[in-house]
């Protein structure tokens, strides 16, 4: 039997250098815990949670944004399958579940002929690819949205509901 | 005697020759701090006590500085007195040579002494007897105090009965009472032989003595106990006066200090208790899969279909294929053409139970052996079981439709998540119980700073009335507790002494006279007779001895109160009482200040210093009395926590003592702001004075520079 998640865990997404700034400003890169991310003024322990959060934002907004072609794409050299904490499982949890949602949505939002996968007529690697293509133009999605907040106002994400905000109203104005 | 007139010569600050003509009563000198009124009190004291030594100390740095390298000029400090219609003039000085630039040699000093007798006859004499003839030693130590810290000299040990020996009518009666212990101790010898000298009694005569002895030692040692005994308790009596000052405060604020901290904690505890970390909640809670639930259904339903279609295509396959055509048919037979379950559903357990019960659980039909039903099910287990028996098979690929098999997964992906779906419709209720949770915990938290911000404005005004740090005064509160422990124990221990004292007492008194019934009958009654009358002389000078010592402490005590209440008219004084104490081996005088017989350990500094003076105005006119003659008193800067009013009054009072004085101040002057010139404040009109001088340096000066410095006697 084969896999598709398996395989799809084992890419690391990307996303465009423009938003560079904001992982600098939001994330904190080496991983930090509770007060020390307040005190260095980030909000996310890393960057994969923040492209996590990028994600769902876009998703919940339907703002599939595929990255334009002639901005430059980056990454942040890290599998999926190793996002979330394995190491400090005492005190934050692992991201599993939130890896096998991320794929349940692509693989619905994604269109892939599985008739066509299974034959044996598309590639695997193709479809892993129109998967994290996916889940890219959703991230940027989410991204420029981030940004649009930030431009309104630079403060808007000192409260620590902001983030959490952002996703409930989405399912309030439904 | 009085001193008429003080010369002081390159002395210090006093360049070329400066005079004092001083007068009988009080002779004021004030003077701004550092303008010479010191050195004025340091010159008299040098012709009193100076010693050979570091004289080029005392050369006065202006004249110096004029003389011209290699020659000299006289250091001096000299004074005139009157005594009995004579006067005798003595004179310290020195030679000062200037070797270098700001360096001179000096000769060792001498002191002069001139007599001059009523007719004006001079005659030269040793100056130093004429200085201890006209002014004895022992008087001269209690007439000279420099600043108020000096007049405590009574609270040393044994200072002020031995000034009262001296000056009372008891010393008459030590001679007495020495020669009264020897004849009585000689009378008792006598006795004792001649007890002793009856054999029968020798041995128990002996005993009583070995045990009088003894009893006596255990005396001693008691009595050595009660006094350090007693001693303490007076120390930690003065220590518990000090801290009681600040108890009340160090308690509340020890109350004060437990509960803030009891609000502190809880604060803290609810400060941890709110969990604020929405962002990170939002993946380790699940949050962020709030409204997942829409896209779990897309992806279900697209798997399905996929699943349905993918099964239909090889349903039809095979049917064309004809590949084990004769089972498949019978199984879409059996299915009425159909698509397939997936192989695998239901489970093989799930199976295996259905043919073991015999019932179709799936349309919940019976199902016995050899039914359509049961045959159905067999197949498909068959086919199942068949199915994980591919690989032996070693099927040819190219016979497959399809080739990978991805469906299987992600059906199963969709069923495991199913499960879950019913967790993400709790999360916005989870969301919404935790910040009511959070907002309780921020009321509680407010309303507790609220309560931690009352408590501190308390602390505060605790603190602001106390005038100790805070640290110190939850010390005072620590020792308090710890020095009411340890007098309770002191008062104990007194008890138990005092109590062990009348014991030996007793036991002393009844051996004594079990010795002396041994001496009535053995001893010559004559010898016992005598004995009597020794022992009663003994008692007697030495009652009487104590009894004169008491009388002058009664009369020192009335008298030193009298001043007291003066110098303190209209405030609070309490009474200034003296008790003699007997130690081991000294008399000591202790001198307290009490209010109905409480005593004040700590009273203030003027309080303090108005006792201290008190007492030595006392003991001046006594001496008075007793020599029939009057000594001068110098006070260098007494009162400097009086303030002014009470230096006036002060000052008023002592003008009517009947003795010379002088003193040194440095009230009664102003300063303008502006030009900073000095100047006498009208005040001192009124202040009562036989003579006043200004001592005040000759303007201008450089402070830096001693050559500048010259000290200007005013006669005002």
């Amino acid at each position: 039997m084969n896999n598709l998640f398996d395989k799809w865990k084992t890419r690391i997404p990307k996303y465009s250098e423009v938003h560079k700034d904001l992982f600098t400003a939001l994330s904190q890169k080496f991983g930090a815990e509770g007060e020390k991310i307040i005190n260095l003024g980030k909000h996310f322990s890393t960057n994969y949670e923040l492209y996590t959060y990028a994600f769902f934002l876009g998703l919940y907004n339907k703002e599939l944004a595929p990255i334009p072609q002639g901005e430059k794409k980056t990454d942040f050299s890290h599998h999926i399958q190793h996002w979330g904490s394995k190491t400090t499982i005492s005190s934050r949890k692992d991201f599993t579940n939130i890896q096998e949602n991320m794929f349940i949505a692509l693989v619905a939002k994604t269109e892939i002929d599985l008739v066509a996968l299974e034959k044996g007529d598309l590639d695997e690697d193709d479809a892993v690819k129109s998967l994290i293509s996916t889940m890219e133009s959703y991230t940027n999605g989410g991204l420029i949205l981030i940004k649009e907040r930030l431009e309104e106002n630079p403060n808007y994400f000192l409260q620590p509901t902001s983030f959490l905000n952002l996703i409930l109203q989405i399912g309030e104005s439904k | 005697m009085i001193i008429r007139k003080i010369q002081i010569e390159n002395y210090l600050c006093y360049y070329d020759t400066n005079t004092f003509e001083l007068s009988d009563g009080l002779n004021i000198i004030l003077g701004e701090n550092g303008e010479g009124k010191t050195k004025f009190f340091e010159a008299v004291d040098w012709i009193f006590n100076g010693e050979n030594k570091q004289l080029e100390m005392l050369v006065s740095a202006k004249k110096l500085d004029e003389t011209e390298i290699g020659d000299s000029f006289r250091v001096r400090a000299s004074m005139t007195v009157e005594q009995y219609g004579e006067k005798n003039i003595i004179t310290k000085s020195f030679v000062a040579k200037k070797e270098r630039p700001n360096e001179c040699s000096t000769s060792s000093f001498m002191i002069e002494g001139i007599a001059e007798n009523s007719s004006g006859e001079r005659t030269q004499v040793d100056g130093s007897i004429l200085l201890n003839r006209v002014f004895p030693f022992e008087i001269r130590k209690y007439s000279m105090f420099k600043g108020e810290a000096e007049l405590n000299i009574f609270e040393s040990d044994s200072a002020l009965a031995n000034l009262i020996n001296l000056f009372s009518e008891a010393k008459h009666y030590d001679k007495y009472s020495e020669k009264g212990a020897f004849l009585r101790e000689k009378a008792e010898k006598a006795v004792d032989d001649s007890s002793k000298s009856d054999k029968k009694n020798e041995a128990q005569y002996k005993k009583l003595e070995t045990e009088i002895m003894f009893q006596e030692k255990e005396k001693a040692k008691y009595i050595v106990h009660l006094n350090s005994t007693e001693e303490e308790i007076k120390k930690i009596e003065e220590n518990l006066q000090l801290a009681e000052s600040h108890v009340n405060n160090a308690d509340a604020l020890d109350v004060l200090n437990k509960r803030i901290v009891g609000i502190e904690e809880r604060i803290f505890s609810f400060n941890g208790r709110i969990d604020e970390n929405y962002t990170t909640s939002l993946f380790d809670e699940d949050w962020i899969l709030v409204n997942f639930e829409s896209f779990h259904k897309e992806f279900a339903d697209k798997v399905f279909a996929h699943s349905k279609k993918q099964r239909k295509l090889q349903s039809e396959f095979d049917k064309q294929k004809g590949i084990k055509e004769g089972a498949q048919m019978a199984k879409a037979e059996l299915l009425n053409n159909a698509v397939p379950l997936p192989i695998g559903v239901p489970s093989k357990a799930h199976m295996e139970e259905m043919l073991y019960d015999k019932i179709c659980k799936v349309c919940g039909t019976d199902a016995p052996e050899g039914s359509i039903s049961y045959e159905f099910m067999m197949e498909k287990l068959k086919s199942y079981l068949e199915s994980q028996d591919v690989e032996d098979n070693e099927p040819e690929k190219d016979d497959q439709l399809f080739k990978f098999d991805y469906t299987n997964r992600l059906e199963n992906l969709s069923t495991s998540h199913e499960d879950n779906l019913k967790n993400l419709r709790l999360i916005r209720s989870k969301i919404k119980e935790l910040f009511e949770f959070n907002d309780e915990r921020k009321k509680d938290i407010e309303e507790f700073t609220e309560q931690l911000e009352k408590e501190k404005t308390e602390r505060k005004q605790i603190l602001g009335n106390s005038s100790i740090a805070e640290n110190k005064l939850i010390d005072v509160l620590k020792n308090y507790n710890a020095w009411q422990r340890d007098l309770k124990n002191k008062n104990h221990d007194q008890l138990d002494y005092t109590s062990k004292l009348d014991k030996i007492e007793i036991e002393l008194q009844r051996k004594k006279e079990e010795k002396e019934k041994i001496d009535t009958k053995s001893a010559n009654s004559f010898l016992i007779k005598t004995r009597k009358i020794l022992r009663d002389i003994e008692t007697i000078f030495i009652d009487t001895k104590e009894e004169k010592f008491d009388e002058f402490i009664v009369k020192l005590q009335t008298k030193s109160n009298n001043f007291f209440k003066i110098i303190n008219i209209d405030s609070f004084t309490g009474t200034i009482v003296f008790t003699r104490r007997k130690t081991a081996n000294q008399t000591i005088v202790d001198i307290d200040l009490q209010e109905d017989g409480r005593t004040f350990h700590r009273p203030n500094q003027s309080l303090e210093t108005s006792k201290h003076i008190s007492i030595l105005f006392a003991i001046s006119e006594l001496a008075s009395e007793i020599k029939e003659e009057n000594f001068p008193i110098i006070f260098d800067a007494p009162t400097s926590s009086f303030g002014e009013n009470k230096t006036a009054q002060f000052l008023n009072l002592i003008y009517e003592t009947k003795n010379q004085k002088i003193l040194l101040i440095k009230d009664f002057l102003s300063t303008e702001k502006a030009t900073k010139a000095l100047s006498i404040k009208k005040d001192f009109e009124n202040v009562r004075r036989n003579k006043a001088f200004w001592v005040k340096l000759e303007r201008p000066f450089d402070p830096n520079n001693l050559k500048t410095i010259n000290t200007e006697v005013i006669t005002l």
